[in-house]
């Protein structure tokens, strides 16, 4: 069987899409921050300076670096996008946007440099709407590589759980998942951790703490293939788990199972995040899901490790079949300090297919 | 996203440096008549504001509000449950917290004074949405662009920047030595743990893998054979300071030829023919926010003047007896007079 084409299966899609909607050339914007959008179109995953992608059905898409070395990667990474380079690339990009002389819009329109929209004759129809449908509901293509990353976020947890120990400084533990990471050949990984008790509000980027007996250890790990993110959230405590530090844990196990049995077709982000919520109210715990203690109880994933939408009470983004998702209701604990535990889930028409593997558990590691 | 070790070092990075720096920026905002400095960051154009007060983003976007003769505001779109480790990791003199930032930042400034004069750093680069809600934050502030500004005092290297690109700059060569002969992704997986190891804030790693049919580094995905000769380009953050270092895996009597090339026409930057001989030349530094953007080289048609006394990461290519050789590495821009010099000693055991 011939192997999909991942990059042009999204060419396809943007294009019928851009077609529906009278577009006849898209520019897409992207930087290491939010490269999504960019990589959705031009699939060049950027780390460095601006990148912009114009896509449209008259030729390859055409890719615009300012940086020489993202030029250069860009030439060997993408098949069937022209790359050209300019350090001034805002001003390239606003001329060739002025000689398109079609109907053009563009994603994200308020990402864009502000220098190219004040030097392009006309106004940019704002296609971001469009383009975060197509970014949210995947394709099957998509949704294979997916269920590949997350088996690669179980396996790294798996090491992850190996490097954890006392007297270990937070970022050698990550040192070590990144290395696992690269050996496998994943080029890219977003991680936060956490260490100790009540002390812990929530995750970082790693530090030079050192893990103690009794900390609760906390990560968000999320590899990412061709481009997508996929994610998984685990708690463990070096040495054994107090009796408090298990109860804590039951609640958010409960909250997960219940996030998760909320994800179909139909069902909103916000019953999601409720499901996840009213189980922290049943146990008295409702003042640690507000935005005091926790930012989201989920949110998309996908080519961007944060993606829309976002599972809080607030977003009413309905759920259908093929959006990929992490159901975390990770927060802070009064008894025991902050906790997380997520999976990466895809809406199917039953409802969620469980991309991670993991068991729910508060792991132990030897003290 | 950065997921190495963000973290500040009072020795490395002493309060006293940050406070010239802010000091000297509140001089040259004074000199050019503005009222108040902004600086945009996020994890890909953090440089300027790490500059000023220590702080990287590990993801999201913050702006630094620096009105004239008043300590700096960052404005950060992360939640506040990380205020304590934003403080921890920079010298900031307030940190408010909030999704709008460029709204959040024009109503402080205006609250100060309605049509005050605003300098912006990279004002083109700003994303709209933010000079939109500046402009609603503050409808009669005067937005300026600061970049030449802002450019011109970092232009010259601090000693205390300068010892972080020297650590950087360490991390990637210990980095680069691990060469044992194995799979590329077993080499990539070793320099990336021993860069990570050593505290660097990132580590970027790409790979040319086989020099003898392409010369173009990538990063690497999935498994990619490597050829008999190939090179390995690591990009250090460490502490807010980049550097580039590359190394090729080829005979060693060549390579040592090719470093001894490479470091003569470094000495004769900026010379626009420093590099004759060479297939291919880039000079990077950083102007503004960008850590690394490109300055001279053989693709770059309007060169930029370098700065005496300029950190730049410099990567060459040429031919050596037939041998394809890729290298780079940091070098310090001479004052007017002297000659740049690399940062490390290019040989390998």
């Amino acid at each position: 069987m011939a192997e999909i084409n991942i990059t042009e299966e999204r060419r396809r899609h943007l294009l019928g899409a851009m077609a529906e909607s009278s577009i006849d050339a898209m520019l897409l914007y992207g930087n290491a921050w939010q490269g999504d959008y960019l990589r959705y179109g031009a699939d060049f995953g950027i780390l460095e300076g601006h990148g912009f992608a114009l896509v449209s059905s008259a030729g390859p898409a055409e890719l615009f670096l300012d940086s020489v070395v993202e030029a250069e990667r860009a030439e060997v990474e993408t098949s069937g996008a022209t790359v050209h380079f300019d350090p001034d690339v805002v001003r390239i990009v606003a001329a060739r946007v002025d000689a398109a002389g079609v109907r053009l819009a563009a994603a994200p329109l308020h990402l864009l440099p502000s220098g190219l929209l004040a030097n392009c004759d006309e106004p940019l129809a704002d296609a971001t709407a469009l383009v975060d449908r197509l970014l949210m509901h995947k394709l099957p293509a998509e949704i294979a590589v997916l269920r590949r990353a997350a088996q690669l976020a179980d396996d790294a947890y798996a090491v992850f759980r190996e490097a954890v120990g006392v007297g270990r400084r937070q970022y050698e533990a990550v040192a070590d998942v990144e290395a696992y990471l690269r050996r496998r050949g994943c080029p890219d990984n977003f991680m936060i951790i956490g260490s100790g008790g009540k002390d812990v509000l929530g995750m970082t980027p790693p530090s030079e703490r050192r893990i103690a007996r009794g900390d609760l250890v906390t990560t968000e790990l999320t590899p990412a293939l061709q481009g997508y993110f996929a994610q998984i959230c685990r708690t463990l405590v070096v040495g054994t788990a107090s009796d408090a530090q298990r109860r804590a844990f039951h609640v958010f196990q409960e909250a997960l199972k219940a996030g998760v049995a909320a994800v179909r077709p139909g069902a909103t982000a916000a019953d999601v995040a409720r499901a996840e919520n009213d189980v922290f109210r049943k146990h008295g715990l409702g003042d640690y899901t507000t935005s005091k203690w926790t930012r989201v109880r989920g949110h998309g994933i996908g080519l961007f490790c944060d993606s829309k939408p976002h599972l809080l009470e607030e977003v009413d983004t309905e759920l259908v079949p093929g959006m990929a998702l992490i159901v975390h209701p990770n927060t802070y604990h009064p008894d025991v300090g902050y906790i997380v535990l997520g999976d990466a889930v895809v809406v199917t028409e039953e409802g969620a297919e469980v991309l991670c593997r993991t068991a729910r558990d508060l792991f132990e590691v030897a003290a | 996203m950065r997921r190495g070790l963000i973290s500040r070092s009072p020795v490395e990075l002493p309060d006293a440096v940050l406070d010239a720096r802010i000091a000297c920026t509140h001089a040259a905002l004074r000199k050019a008549g503005l009222d108040a400095l902004i600086v945009y960051t996020n994890n890909t154009r953090p440089a300027g504001v790490s500059w000023l007060t220590g702080f990287v983003p590990y993801w999201s976007e913050a702006l630094l509000v620096l009105v004239r003769d008043r300590a700096p505001v960052l404005v950060a779109a992360l939640t506040y449950r990380v205020k304590s480790w934003i403080e921890r990791t920079s010298r900031v003199g307030e940190v408010i917290h909030t999704q709008r930032i460029g709204l959040e930042a024009a109503r402080m400034i205006a609250g100060g004074k309605a049509d005050a004069a605003v300098g912006i750093a990279d004002l083109r680069g700003l994303a709209d949405g933010i000079a939109a809600d500046l402009r609603t934050g503050g409808p009669r502030l005067q937005l300026l662009d600061a970049t030449t500004l802002f450019e011109a005092l970092r232009a010259c290297a601090d000693p205390a920047e300068i010892a972080l690109a020297m650590q950087a700059t360490s991390i990637a060569r210990q980095a680069l030595a691990e060469s044992a002969g194995e799979s590329l992704g077993a080499i990539t997986a070793k320099v990336e743990k021993t860069a990570r190891m050593l505290a660097a804030e990132e580590v970027y790693i790409a790979a040319a893998p086989d020099l003898g049919r392409d010369a173009r580094l990538r990063r690497i995905e999935g498994d990619i054979e490597r050829g008999e000769s190939f090179a390995l380009r690591v990009s250090v953050a460490y502490k807010g300071t980049w550097v580039r270092l590359v190394r090729s895996f080829v005979d060693p009597a060549l390579w040592q030829q090719a470093a001894a090339q490479f470091a003569a026409a470094v000495a004769r930057l900026p010379q626009p023919n420093a590099f004759d001989g060479f297939s291919s030349w880039l000079v990077e530094g950083c102007r503004v926010a960008q850590p690394l953007e490109p300055l001279m080289g053989s693709r770059i048609a309007a060169p930029r003047a370098l700065a005496p006394g300029a950190l730049v990461s410099v990567q060459g290519s040429l031919s050596v007896d037939g041998q394809l050789v890729l290298l780079g590495a940091p070098a310090l821009l001479g004052a007017p007079g002297e000659s740049p010099g690399l940062l490390v000693d290019l040989r390998f055991e």
